[in-house]
């Protein structure tokens, strides 16, 4: 049974759309992100769930029953704020106990509720501190700790973790997950970073200017993104321009190759693509080799090499002679290739390098937003900066 | 590792880096010229300020406690045997101590709330609070006294709600240092996010107000109140012309035909609210996180 439902809620703050049309329906248990740039509207959504907010129009239920004129203290939800929101002149456990004051339960089970939680969160040497003698974590903790301890209908994540530092912030994104899959609670989580939505999520919801650009599996949503914005948004992502052929057939063409894409299946014939692949996908092959199985080949000159771990990510300026992609397409401006840091000596900058671009690994979407502007003005858009179509990740 | 454009992020960084840097670097310099600069002007003004502040407390010590040869207590002894002096005091305390209840009772759920919902009205609420410095007390009595005097068809001045003039007046007077002080105490917790963490638990508006807001913010509450405590104390003009015997009218009094007694008076209720002072700064520094949350968000 579906937990939360949020029905074609919307939310203007005067003429500015926060949230259009927002149709969403949580199954209990389940953990659901909304991921997307600040002012997506994710916050305003969330905040309209928790009752903060009132929805211009839409309405939001849980359990079946339409809580959209209930105010915030009656829906029985718990909420864990980005600035940790605990009350400065209470205790650890008096934060965590707060809430069960509120309801009345004897003060006997709330003893034992209180510290039961503070050990689920690792807290119980901290229980007589304030607020202001924790650290960062210690305060999130608690922060997660009262807002369980109410055993909330739906529990409402908004940035948990963006005040913490980067250490704290894996460590306690691992421990939101464990505790929400033993407590089984219904959660929403708001992030603004991919990697936090991907890692813990069962579905993650792409948001971008107050409305949802796609719903999936973290798995979906990293591998086969139905759109440039969620593309470009999770993790990185190339995009490199093509042709339709035949989207009958799958046929994109590029630099005079024409070259089977199943990505590309559904698109209008003659329209302008973009190719998207992973760095990770992206292989270096020899100057001589031959082009395999009909995929695609790049040729440029790598710029940047950016050390990130187990991988070396090269950033390779596609070479002039490439350029001529064909009809209406402009160059890729950047390539980011991810290569073995063992190997990555074998690229330094300002080498020349050969890439296997696997086409039949890839997918195709449609370039709504620069094919007008790249088939109209190729020239102009190569001299003055083409829309960036390389993301990558600002650890 | 959140997703956005390769160019840009460090340039943004150093960016950001030189826009908090450069104001810090300009701050040292100037903090570290002054501090080479030499102290002589500022220890002669020090000497000066201190003589113009001491000399008249010393005068009105020698002249109230002395006989003109040796120190003596005995005008204060007189005092506590006046019959005046004990219903003056009684007086002024039951005033300041209501108009003190009354003001944190109406300026902080007000203040409150102002912060809370109506931000929009938080310039015309202000304004207000300062009013009274802009409008003297002695306009304030004329006024009150035409309005509710016995020429008035609501006429309160001689009826047995007289004392009602005398607390809207004291109120009126008080609210700039009331509200500042409560005002200046909520903006430095984030009343918005702790009264939604609060309301997200269950509790209602009031109890949010009661345990989450109000113990956060008692340090403001403390100065406010007796800030308003000592101008109730300390108020000449409307007690005197809507007709109180407070005990600054009672001082006032009794400095035109025992003068002694007056100066006593003046240097012990001088020191009085001095202690209070001292007190009250000794209370915010022990005060555990109460006026600023620390380890928050920055």
């Amino acid at each position: 049974m579906s937990r939360l439902e949020l029905v074609k809620v919307s939310k203007h703050f005067g003429d500015q759309v926060a949230v259009e049309d927002f149709n969403l329906t949580v199954e209990d248990g389940e953990l659901v992100s909304f991921l997307g740039p600040s002012g997506c509207g994710k916050t305003t959504t969330l905040r309209m769930t928790a009752g903060f907010e009132m929805p211009d129009s839409g309405a939001v239920i849980v359990d079946g029953v339409d809580v959209t004129d209930l105010p915030p203290n009656k829906r029985g939800m718990g909420m864990v704020f980005q600035g940790y929101a605990l009350f400065p002149n209470m205790t650890a456990a008096e934060n965590v106990e707060f809430g069960l004051a509120v309801r009345k339960r004897p003060l006997a089970e709330r003893r034992v509720r209180v510290e039961e939680l503070l050990e689920l969160f690792g807290l119980t040497q901290v229980a007589g501190s304030y607020p202001h003698q924790m650290s960062g974590g210690q305060q999130q903790r608690v922060a997660l700790a009262r807002a369980v301890a109410i055993q909330p209908g739906v529990l409402l994540l908004d940035e948990p973790l963006s005040a913490v530092d980067a250490k704290v912030r894996e460590e306690l994104r691992t421990e939101i997950r464990r505790m929400q899959v033993q407590l089984h609670v219904t959660t929403i989580l708001v992030t603004h970073d991919q990697s936090e939505a991907l890692s813990i999520s069962d579905r993650v919801v792409v948001m971008n200017r107050g409305a949802i650009e796609e719903v999936g599996t973290p798995t979906q949503i990293y591998s086969e993104p139905r759109s440039a914005f969620t593309a470009g948004f999770v993790g990185a992502m190339n995009e490199i321009p093509v042709r339709v052929v035949s989207g009958a057939q799958g046929l994109v063409q590029r630099g005079g190759r024409r070259v089977a894409a199943p990505g590309a299946a559904g698109l209008v014939d003659g329209q302008l693509g973009l190719l998207l692949v992973r760095p990770e996908l992206l292989e270096p092959i020899g100057a001589t080799n031959g082009v395999l199985n009909g995929d695609l080949t790049m040729t440029g000159r790598v710029e940047v090499q950016t050390f990130l771990g187990a991988t070396t990510r090269l950033l390779v300026r596609e070479s002039k002679t490439d350029t001529d992609a064909g009809p209406g397409l402009v160059a890729t401006r950047l390539l980011a290739v991810d290569v073995p840091s063992a190997n990555a000596g074998r690229w330094p900058a300002g080498s020349e390098l050969r890439v296997r671009i696997p086409v039949g690994a890839s997918r195709v979407i449609a370039d709504r937003s620069a094919a007008a502007a790249a088939s109209v003005a190729v020239a102009v858009a190569d001299r003055q900066a083409p829309p960036p179509n390389v993301s990558a990740p600002s650890a | 590792m959140s997703g956005s454009s390769i160019s840009g992020e460090a340039t943004e960084e150093a960016m950001e880096a030189l826009a908090a840097g450069a104001p810090a670097a300009r701050a040292y310099r100037r903090t570290h010229k002054r501090s080479t600069r030499s102290p002589l002007w500022a220890i002669i003004v020090l000497v000066l300020a201190t003589v113009y502040f001491l000399l008249p407390l010393y005068a009105t010590g020698v002249f109230g406690f002395s006989t003109g040869k040796a120190f003596t207590l005995q005008p204060l002894f007189d005092a506590l045997g006046d019959d005046g002096f004990h219903s003056a005091l009684i007086l002024s305390l039951t005033y300041s101590v209501i108009t003190t209840i009354l003001a944190i009772a109406v300026v902080a759920p007000t203040a409150y709330l102002v912060e809370l919902r109506f931000q929009r009205l938080r310039s015309t609420v202000e304004f207000l609070t300062i009013l009274p410095f802009v409008i003297p007390p002695i306009i304030l009595a004329v006024g009150l006294s035409n309005v509710y005097g016995i020429n008035s068809p609501v006429n309160l001045l001689s009826s047995d709600w007289a004392p009602v003039l005398l607390y809207g007046g004291y109120f009126v007077l008080t609210l700039p240092f009331v509200f500042r002080a409560i005002d200046n105490a909520l903006r430095a917790v984030d009343v918005k996010m702790l009264s939604e963490a609060s309301a997200s638990l269950g509790a209602s508006p009031t109890r949010t107000f009661l345990q989450v807001i109000v113990p956060s913010i008692s340090l403001g509450l403390v100065s406010g109140a007796l800030l308003a405590f000592t101008t109730a104390m300390g108020e000449f003009t409307l007690a005197a012309l809507l007709g109180y015997p407070t005990f600054p009218v009672y001082l006032l009094n009794i400095n035109g035909y025992e003068a002694h007694i007056g100066e006593a008076l003046v240097l012990v209720s001088f020191l009085i609210t001095w202690a209070g002072v001292v007190a009250l700064a000794a209370v915010a520094r022990r005060a555990p996180g109460t006026q600023i949350v620390r380890g928050g968000p920055m």
